[in-house]
């Protein structure tokens, strides 16, 4: 970060950041120190969050990344330093219109157990005062984006799974479709099966809405999942490096935080990568009219015992091994096994390993939409992309 | 004493009377009423003190405590010997204010204390101002509580309006006063049911209102599938 260098105290008590640039929320030197507590829990925190881009906020605990988190919305008062939130103090708003104007999701969701869903959902519009059509056209439209059964609307929250709650969380804090989302472990209360589903749904919803969203998180997987950018800090709310997801994996700038990101990182990295990044070699390829022996001389070629099959439209039919070939004219004329191992350019590097390493081939078998053979990934192929 | 051969309840008496038992009747719920009404109004707010500034509930628990504490007949004697009280609907009605106030105080504030903290956070994150908050989604939630405390406060009253018959406050007391006095168990026995039958009443009442202010305590349908 490139910050003016000795601000005037005049200056940096004016309301409005001289330099806004990309960034929607930026934390300057933000510090809070607890009362009786020996250490800050935020110490001179400088980060910025720029639009658009989700920003996980990660560490241990007693990192202060909730605190963090918390002096965005003033749910927790800053003791020194500045929230600047789209080049405005946020100390010059009223709280509650702040407030209002940044989407908030909690832990277990927070629902009021009292409101049906519907109602939890319109809590930011009805206490902006919208008239009641629009409110409701507006509950109509976030359960149809958050992907939530209407039927569940009529409902109160104790009726609901924690997913669905989750979902309800999200919507309410998009009701008022506010700039900025603060999200606060919103997944660490469900099962990992459903977890997972609520995060590609978060990643195809900010796909839709393009939110400026800081979430915290303790997990680090969710992190480098979700996050465009990561934030990683160290107990007492120590900035230790903020990257990209590929950055942080290939570059950490310590021990602490290669400690903290784990001892896969080459893997992690595979999971951030896709099929189409990678190098795919040709592989040993025959035609089904080819003959026993040209399929032979291809597996020479490429020392293997078996070879693809794909036809003339281009779309792969399976493989046939070396001993199957005895006494067959043409490859045709065998019945082709299928690859255990076949991805998309969509697929993850990650996904293409767990299929490398447990198919008979050895080798992941690239296809396209239309199951049009691309080629074939090797362990070595992936190896060149993680460390190039 | 009351004559052995006499009957426990002359209907002749009862039927002559109907009137006056209906003005006592009245007049105990009235009391009851007014004095739970009052006490609610006084609980509810020492309770939102109590809740802003947590150091002032100890003291003001200790005083409810301390009038809960003075015997009932007591209270009515020590009130009735201040010329600005004397006999009547005045010096009942502080003394069953003040009886009210422990109970009502104490459910309040835990009712109010066991709103869930993520709940109220997500309140505040929202942007509801503090009284907004209190009103619309604190109390709404602590109402299970209260509501218990009401009910509790509301049987107790109507018990102690029946001593308050001794200060000629009116109410079914009177009655049972009067029956006493003449050594004739109708009046007694009729004062005794009829206050029974009116707290029995008022509490099927509060757990009515109950019901009708939180459909979403009763709501236990199975939870949906993860979808």
């Amino acid at each position: 970060m490139t910050d003016a260098p000795a601000v005037a105290p005049e200056a940096a008590a004016s309301p409005t950041e001289p330099d806004a640039g990309a960034a929607a929320i930026r934390l300057e030197r933000l510090t809070k120190r607890y009362p009786g507590a020996a250490a800050p829990a935020v110490n001179e925190l400088d980060l910025a969050i720029p639009r658009g881009e989700l920003v996980a906020l990660v560490g241990p605990s007693g990192c202060g990344k909730t605190t963090t988190l918390k002096m965005i919305n003033r749910l927790v008062e800053p003791t020194g330093g500045t929230v600047w939130l789209e080049g405005t103090d946020i100390r010059t708003l009223p709280v509650h219109e702040l407030r209002r104007g940044i989407g908030y999701v909690i832990q277990q969701a927070g629902l009021f157990p009292h409101r049906k869903v519907a109602d939890n959902i319109a809590t930011v519009p009805q206490l902006a005062g919208w008239p009641r059509d629009r409110v409701r056209a507006r509950v109509t439209e976030l359960a149809d984006l958050v992907e939530l059964d209407p039927d569940l609307l009529d409902r109160y929250p104790s009726a609901l799974s924690g997913g669905q709650q989750q979902r309800v969380g999200v919507a309410r804090a998009l009701a008022a479709d506010p700039p900025v989302l603060l999200m606060d472990e919103p997944y660490s209360a469900v099962d990992p099966i459903v977890r997972a589903r609520l995060q590609d749904e978060l990643l195809a919803l900010q796909q839709r809405v393009q939110k400026t969203i800081v979430l915290v998180t303790h997990d680090i997987d969710e992190a480098i999942k979700l996050a465009d950018r990561i934030a990683i800090l160290k107990v007492g709310g120590i900035l230790a490096q903020v990257d990209t997801p590929e950055d942080l994996l290939r570059d950490p700038v310590d021990e602490f935080v290669a400690d903290f990101l784990g001892d896969d990182r080459g893997i992690k990295r595979l999971s951030l990568m896709r099929v189409r990044q990678a190098r795919v070699s040709p592989g040993p390829v025959v035609a089904p009219a080819a003959s026993a022996a040209e399929a032979r001389a291809v597996m020479t070629t490429h020392a293997t015992d078996w070879v693809a099959v794909v036809d003339g439209d281009g779309c792969l039919a399976g493989w046939v091994g070396a001993a199957a070939l005895d006494g067959a004219a043409r490859v045709g004329d065998l019945a082709p096994e299928s690859f255990a191992a076949v991805v998309h350019p969509d697929t993850t590097l990650k996904a293409a390993l767990d299929g490398i390493v447990t198919s008979r081939t050895r080798v992941a078998v690239v296809v396209d939409a239309e199951r049009r053979y691309q080629g074939v990934l090797t362990v070595d192929d992936l190896a060149e992309g993680v460390t190039r | 004493m009351i004559g052995a051969n006499e009957p426990l309840i002359e209907w002749d008496w009862v039927s002559r009377h109907t009137d006056e038992i209906q003005d006592r009747l009245w007049q105990h719920l009235s009391l009851t009423v007014v004095a739970v009404g009052i006490g609610f109004a006084l609980a509810l707010g020492l309770a939102l003190i109590a809740v802003r500034w947590r150091w002032t509930y100890g003291p003001l628990a200790g005083v409810a405590g301390v009038l809960y504490a003075i015997p009932a007949l007591a209270l009515f004697g020590f009130l009735v010997s201040f010329p600005q009280f004397g006999l009547g609907f005045r010096t009942a009605e502080v003394a069953l204010v003040s009886y009210t106030l422990l109970i009502l105080l104490r459910n309040i504030v835990t009712g109010l204390d066991s709103v869930p903290a993520a709940t109220r956070e997500a309140a505040d994150g929202m942007g509801f101002e503090g009284w907004r908050r209190m009103l619309r989604v604190d109390i709404p939630l602590a109402a299970p509580v209260i509501i218990a405390g009401l009910r509790i406060a509301t049987v107790t009253t109507v018990g102690l309006v029946t001593v308050a018959g001794l200060v000629a406050a009116g109410g079914l007391g009177e009655l049972i006063t009067e029956g006493l006095g003449r050594s004739f168990s109708t009046p007694i026995v009729v004062g005794a049911v009829l206050s029974i039958a009116l707290a029995v009443v008022l509490d099927l009442a509060f757990l009515a209102l109950e019901w009708v202010l939180t459909p979403w305590a009763r709501v236990r349908e199975p939870r949906g599938g993860e979808t």
